[in-house]
């Protein structure tokens, strides 16, 4: 079979995967395991040894924490090291001494040594596990060397306790060791281990002390050493693999196998998946662990705890897990193995099957018969079947028995009743009927439980009420306890079947409102504009579903910040806060049930984006005992990631918008440079042009071409001025520091005067003014007023066209209105805002058209500035022409 | 000699204005229009002798105007530029522009470019012989180069580099330009490479190399060398 994975292979070129994997190495710290197969060994007294040698080296060397259990020899060589205090911790009255873990990140050294990776944290510190406080040290860079016992290996735990008979409690992951970069097999023989244990030189502790010695046997050290020993060689042969891997060297390391292990809420669920982890390491394989849940089922809270204990014991050995549901299971799991490119795949047969009806095929059957090219594994629980026993206790143990019981009861005493009643109207041909209407009647009421317990009840009362004799449980005739037992028969099957119809269809609403809610969600996400808004909704949504409180935090800056929280007061402590922080710095979920700060009230989320943690959300469990129902777990995942779609969304709609408007700016900025290139440079041009051909060339010119350089000299240094008088103008204004009089003006002086001004600029311009005389006086300033009528004239001129510019002055209520208007082609409707804006111009954007831009800005800057406003019409007059209305309030004398 | 024809090819009317009083006064003819499309016609119905040609006009791009009068002709081509428009510069340069003059301009500068692109086109290629620059003799019929009556030793490529300078004396050359005839097109882009040559050969023709007047560089665009004497 030719799989992509195989093909990278066949070029020599390294493996990227390797590669990349050796650089994540280098960045993290370096983790030295001294493996051993038993207590007592020397793993303490090698790695002691070894630090004393390289901190003689001048390595930053630094004790973390080594119990020396009193002896005098390990004493003895933690002279001159340097060791980091402990830390005191109080647990109920008692105090514990813990290692150190924020002193050593603060502390940084190059080389940590840490003592027992198996051992199991105080109740407050940050991580359960030490092996998680070494990771973190790992990931901050530090160096770690530390020491480990093989039988506390996770996947090996079983075989252990199989071979000892002692169950292990602390285990660590193996992912821990197989990525340690170095494991030192620290080994002496059985026969010397246990002369040692004679020489009182293995520290024991008092209470566990017969126990341990019964471990201390030649064969389980044998069988013990034998597993140290065969997992250090397996390393060796993962690291030979892995070098030519990165070497890109062709060798044997043959097809990557992938494997599935599909598991039920059964007893072998934990059998399967350390059986899956084995094969795997032996395989080198990567693998994966699902439970596939049949849609409409309900699992009950045992079933859920443990799927949810077998799928994390998956994730601490390695693997990858999954939780999926659908009407047909094995397709699902078959699907999943052709998506992931699965060879192999694992199952469990528990004993559940056993209750399965016998026409119906178990899940490892049905896998077997419809798997094409995939191998399937069946492991079988193991140990000692369940006692029915424990059946019957686990269907009376289980909550709502005694009102379900009570219900069935009641039914059934009202069908005695209504039996007797109507048997002393009319003869009944069969009185089953009554008490099936009861059974059917809690089945539909109460599940498949109440209808089962009322059939029981029904055969006993049909049996004591209606059979002859009377009033006993004996029955005379064999016919009617034939009869009898058939009726029980129809009513169990009847009831259960009804009974479970009726919890699926229980199970279908629930999901129905599950969807709907998420659906509702969305919607509600969805028309949210800001991030605030997103999360308030998220928080709002959480809290109605959990019935719990819920708050959300973002990064501000460095700062992680409540952003919403229901209800809205919640105050986080300072344990509470630093889970978040780890929640998004490391992008896992913190706090209650997971490997950091168990303790806490809340559990934080990271709510996944395209670009990595963006927000936490903490919510407190809806209930402290046991994992979350698949549901609510379901329910919530939905939501976190709807809510980070939802915020990556309203970031991203920000960010348009900012790039808008900085596109805008960057336009701006290209339109005043070649504004300012243009029309500063185009005068000087001439002017220099035009003076140094009257310098060079004036001898052989005619006068009448002399004085037209001269007077072209002229108009463009009034050009230039006007322009540089304008750039002023506009800073000042823009700056806020225009100096304007308050003087009382006379309108049609100032226009006036505009008018003779522009007559001289423009010698061929043709003005009419139609002034309205006795105007009362505006307040304002007389030059800047001119100005303004200036600029609007000069605009008529270069965008008017050859017509006519008309100059109106007239009064209209407490107004005074000044209106230009030119007799040029207009101005587009959807421009006519625009033209008020600075260096906006007309006609075409190569900046031909001689205007700065600037001119109406200053206008409108003026004349409010003056307490007027100004606006545009266009079309004017006959749909042509542009005018511009300035309205100036009357000055009240 | 009969009169030469200028056509100015520029949309700003003070520029015309100026231009057309001061080619009359120099002697030449000066024909003026506004835009690209008219340009291309004049080229066409009044055989301009030069072109002075604006880089900004309204309707076409200057450089497009110029490629297309490139389609069929050869007539020398002075282009008036802002120094903004430095890229578009030496493109037009690359295409084919004789020379160039930057805005604002005094009137001496754009007769003296004028000037040398109707020399260079009335007697293209010009005469190979002997230049006299500042002291430095390029002798081009018998490969010899000497300053003040020494000979300067130079290496083939450096020989190459000075008389392609001296061939078009009194003209700018793109970096392109040099680098395309001396090293070949390949090496059209390598700069730096002519850069290091331009000093050494400075290093042994100029009196003064830091200040010199023999290679005038024309920032970011190219290299010229000055007139012989």
């Amino acid at each position: 079979m030719a799989r992509p994975q195989d093909e990278r292979f066949n070029d020599k070129r390294p493996d990227p995967d390797a590669l990349l994997a050796e650089t994540r190495r280098e960045s993290r710290g370096r983790l030295k395991v001294f493996l051993g197969a038993a207590p007592g060994v020397g793993k303490t007294y090698a790695m002691l040894q070894n630090a004393r040698r390289l901190t003689a080296e001048g390595v930053d060397v630094v004790i973390g924490l080594v119990e020396t259990h009193g002896r005098a020899e390990t004493s003895a060589l933690l002279e001159g090291l340097s060791v980091l205090p402990r830390r005191k911790s109080d647990y109920r009255g008692r105090e514990l001494e813990e290692f150190d873990l924020d002193a050593a990140l603060a502390r940084k050294p190059k080389l940590l040594v840490l003592d027992e990776l198996a051992h199991t944290n105080a109740p407050d510190s940050r991580h359960p596990k030490r092996w998680q406080d070494v990771e973190e040290l790992l990931d901050a860079g530090i160096d770690v060397w530390t020491a480990l016992n093989i039988q506390h290996l996770e996947s090996l735990a079983d075989v252990v306790e199989h071979i000892t008979g002692i169950l292990v409690r602390e285990t660590v992951p193996d992912k821990v060791i197989r990525d340690a970069s170095d494991v030192v097999l620290v080994d002496i023989t059985p026969d010397e281990l246990i002369q040692r244990l004679r020489e009182g030189k293995i520290y024991l502790p008092e209470t566990a002390r017969r126990a341990t010695e019964r471990f201390f046997t030649p064969g389980n050290l044998t069988a013990l050493r034998e597993l140290a020993l065969r997992r250090t060689a397996d390393r060796v042969d993962d690291q030979v693999a892995d070098y030519l891997k990165r070497k890109a060297i062709e060798g044997p390391w043959g097809a990557s196998e992938r494997l599935l292990a599909c598991i039920a809420a059964d007893d072998a669920a934990e059998r399967v998946i350390r059986r899956t982890s084995h094969l795997a390491t032996g395989l080198n394989a990567e693998w994966f662990a699902v439970h596939i849940e049949r849609s409409g089922a309900t699992p009950d809270a045992s079933a859920t705890v443990r799927i949810a204990r077998a799928l994390a014991l998956a994730e601490r050995l390695g693997g990858q897990t999954l939780r999926l549901s659908g009407p047909d299971p094995v397709k699902q799991a078959l699907k999943l193995a052709r998506r992931e490119n699965v060879t192999q795949i694992i199952v469990g047969k528990g004993r559940q099957d056993r209750w399965r009806a016998p026409w119906r095929r178990s899940f490892a059957e049905g896998l077997a018969r419809r798997a094409q090219s995939v191998e399937v594994h069946v492991v079988s629980a193991g140990g000692a079947s369940k006692p029915p026993r424990a059946k019957l206790a686990s269907f009376l143990d289980a909550q709502g028995l005694p009102s379900e019981g009570l219900v069935a009861a009641v039914a059934v005493a009202c069908a005695v009743g209504v039996g007797r009643g109507l048997a002393l109207f009319l003869r009944l041909p069969n009185v089953s009927m009554i008490f099936l209407a009861a059974v059917l009647f809690c089945a539909v009421w109460r599940g498949a439980r109440a209808a089962i317990i009322a059939s029981a009840l029904s055969f006993l009362a049909y049996n004591f009420f209606f059979i002859e004799p009377l009033y006993t449980f004996t029955v005379a005739e064999p016919h009617e306890l034939f009869a009898l037992l058939i009726f029980l028969a129809v009513a169990i099957l009847t009831g259960s079947l009804t009974g479970r119809i009726r919890d699926q269809s229980a199970g279908v609403a629930k999901n129905a409102a599950v969807t709907q809610s998420l659906y509702e969600f969305g919607r509600k996400v969805t028309g949210a504009a800001n991030a605030d808004e997103v999360l308030w909704a998220a928080a709002a949504h959480l809290h109605g579903m959990l019935a719990r409180p819920v708050v959300l935090l973002m990064p501000d800056g460095d700062e992680l910040n409540p952003h919403a929280a229901w209800p809205p007061d919640i105050q986080l402590d300072a344990a509470e806060r630093s889970a978040a922080r780890w929640a998004i710095d490391k992008a896992e979920p913190a706090g209650w049930a997971t490997g950091t700060l168990p303790r806490i009230r809340f559990q934080f989320r990271p709510l996944m984006a395209v670009r990595g943690a963006v927000a936490v959300c903490g919510f407190e469990p809806p209930s402290r005992e046991g994992p979350m129902s698949p549901q609510d777990e379901r329910a919530i995942a939905a939501i976190l990631d709807q809510t980070a779609i939802a915020l990556d969304r309203a970031r991203l709609s920000q960010e348009a918008v900012r790039a808008a408007s900085l596109a805008e700016n960057e336009k701006v900025r290209d339109a005043l440079l070649t504004s300012l290139s243009h029309d500063l440079r185009t005068p000087l041009a001439s002017i220099a042009g035009a003076a140094s051909s009257l310098r060079d060339l004036g001898d052989r010119m005619s006068a009448a071409d002399r004085a037209d350089l001269l007077a072209s000299i002229e108009e463009e240094t009034a050009r230039l001025s006007r322009f540089v008088a304008n750039l002023l103008d506009m800073s000042r204004i823009e700056a806020g520091e225009l100096r304007m009089r308050r003087e009382l003006v006379d309108v049609c002086d100032v226009a006036q005067t505009a008018i003779e001004r522009c007559r001289k600029a423009f010698p061929h311009a043709a003005i009419r003014a139609s002034l309205a005389s006795g105007l009362p006086p505006v307040r304002g300033d007389a030059r800047l007023l001119e100005q303004v009528v200036f600029n609007l004239l000069d605009n008529a001129q270069k965008y008017g066209g050859d017509g006519e510019t008309v100059v109106h002055a007239r009064q209209e209520g407490g107004e005074i209105v000044v209106s230009v208007t030119d007799d040029g082609p207009g101005v587009k409707l959807a421009d006519i805002e625009r033209i008020f804006e600075k260096f906006y111009r007309g006609g075409k954007t190569d900046g031909r058209k001689a205007g700065t831009g600037l001119g109406l800005s200053i206008c409108k800057g003026l004349v409010e500035a003056m307490g007027g406003s100004i606006a545009a019409q266009s079309p004017a007059v006959r749909r042509r022409g542009t005018r511009i209305v300035i309205r100036l309030p009357v000055e009240e004398s | 000699m009969t009169t030469q024809r200028i056509l100015v090819v520029d949309d700003e009317p003070q520029i015309q204005r100026f231009l057309k009083v001061a080619l009359t006064a120099a002697g030449y003819e000066a024909v003026l229009v506004g835009t690209g499309g008219e340009a291309l016609k004049a080229v066409v119905t009044r055989s301009p002798d030069a072109i002075v040609l604006d880089l900004g006009l309204p309707d076409l791009d200057g450089k497009a105007v110029l490629r297309d009068i490139r389609g069929f002709s050869k007539v020398p081509v002075v282009i008036l530029s802002a120094r903004d428009q430095e890229a578009e510069k030496i493109e037009a340069l690359d295409l084919g522009a004789d020379d160039y003059v930057e805005k604002p301009f005094g009137i001496g500068e754009l007769m003296a470019r004028l000037r040398t692109a109707l020399r260079h086109a009335a007697g293209a290629p010009p005469a190979p012989g002997v230049l006299r620059v500042d002291g430095l003799v390029i002798d081009q019929d018998r490969r010899m180069v000497t300053r003040d009556g020494t000979a300067v030793k130079l290496t083939p490529k450096e020989y190459d580099l000075l008389t392609t300078l001296a061939r078009h004396a009194g003209r700018v050359l793109t970096h392109r330009q040099l680098l395309t005839q001396v090293w070949g097109p390949a090496h059209a882009d390598d700069t730096q490479y002519l850069r290091v040559f331009i000093g050494q050969l400075r290093v042994k023709i100029e009196k003064n190399p830091a200040a010199s007047k023999i290679i005038r560089t024309e920032s970011g665009v190219g290299y010229r060398m000055a007139e012989g004497e």
